[in-house]
């Protein structure tokens, strides 16, 4: 299994994403988990692509303080972050978060947590790629 | 050297990922930005975050870089 915090361009495997989790610990008694995907239609034009760039240590050191806050802040068991970069096709995973602690509500809160910090914070850029032509994503809040 | 990166709409507007300008005492960020700004102004008005060796700075930090020093300018963050 890899590394708890991951950018990868290939495809995840939630399971073995959750299994990797539940290993860490048997005191965990709640998993939370966010799945972000490609939709194939964005303001009103249909997505074939997704394509993520990033600067690439920077996300990677940002992704590993925002799990280390999070396993502060909530007192977590365990936590995972993987996210695609590259070419994602619509309906394909882009990032994957599963959280673990003792009981579901810091589980549950840690994970809306990471997904709204991780699009503040790290430095990661969303191209749509339509049929008419490609077009950078504006962040919405 | 100091090297400069860019990262997707700004790197797509400049059409590089990678400039290097040459190192000289006492050299900031901002001055770094001010040569390149006007050079490529729309690409620079994509630019929100500012990073130095792989920190976020603020617009007041300004203390000089190293010989070597990477600096990016980089638009809001759209990942997830």
């Amino acid at each position: 299994m890899g590394a708890a915090v991951r950018l990868q361009l290939e495809d995840f495997s939630q399971d073995e994403e959750i299994r990797a989790l539940r290993a860490t610990s048997q005191r965990i008694g709640g998993i939370a988990t966010f799945l972000g995907c490609a939709r194939d239609f964005s303001e009103g034009r249909e997505v074939c692509e997704i394509g993520f760039d990033a600067y690439r240590p920077m996300a990677l050191a940002e992704l590993e303080k925002l799990r280390a806050e999070a396993i502060a802040r909530f007192a977590l068991i365990e936590a995972r972050i993987v996210h695609r970069l590259g070419a994602v096709r619509a309906g394909d995973n882009i990032v994957f978060i599963a959280t673990g602690a003792e009981h579901r509500a810091p589980a549950l809160d840690a994970c809306r947590w990471l997904i709204d910090e991780l699009k503040a914070r790290v430095p990661i850029w969303k191209k749509e790629i339509t049929p008419s032509g490609e077009a950078w994503v504006t962040p919405h809040p | 050297m100091i090297r400069v990166l860019f990262f997707g709409p700004v790197a797509d507007c400049i059409g590089a990922r990678q400039i290097e300008l040459p190192y000289r005492d006492g050299l900031r960020w901002q001055d770094v930005r001010n040569e390149l700004q006007p050079r490529h102004p729309e690409a620079f008005a994509l630019v929100s975050i500012v990073a130095v060796n792989g920190e976020r700075v603020r617009d007041e930090e300004g203390a000089p870089l190293a010989d070597g020093a990477e600096v990016v300018f980089m638009s809001s963050f759209s990942g997830g």
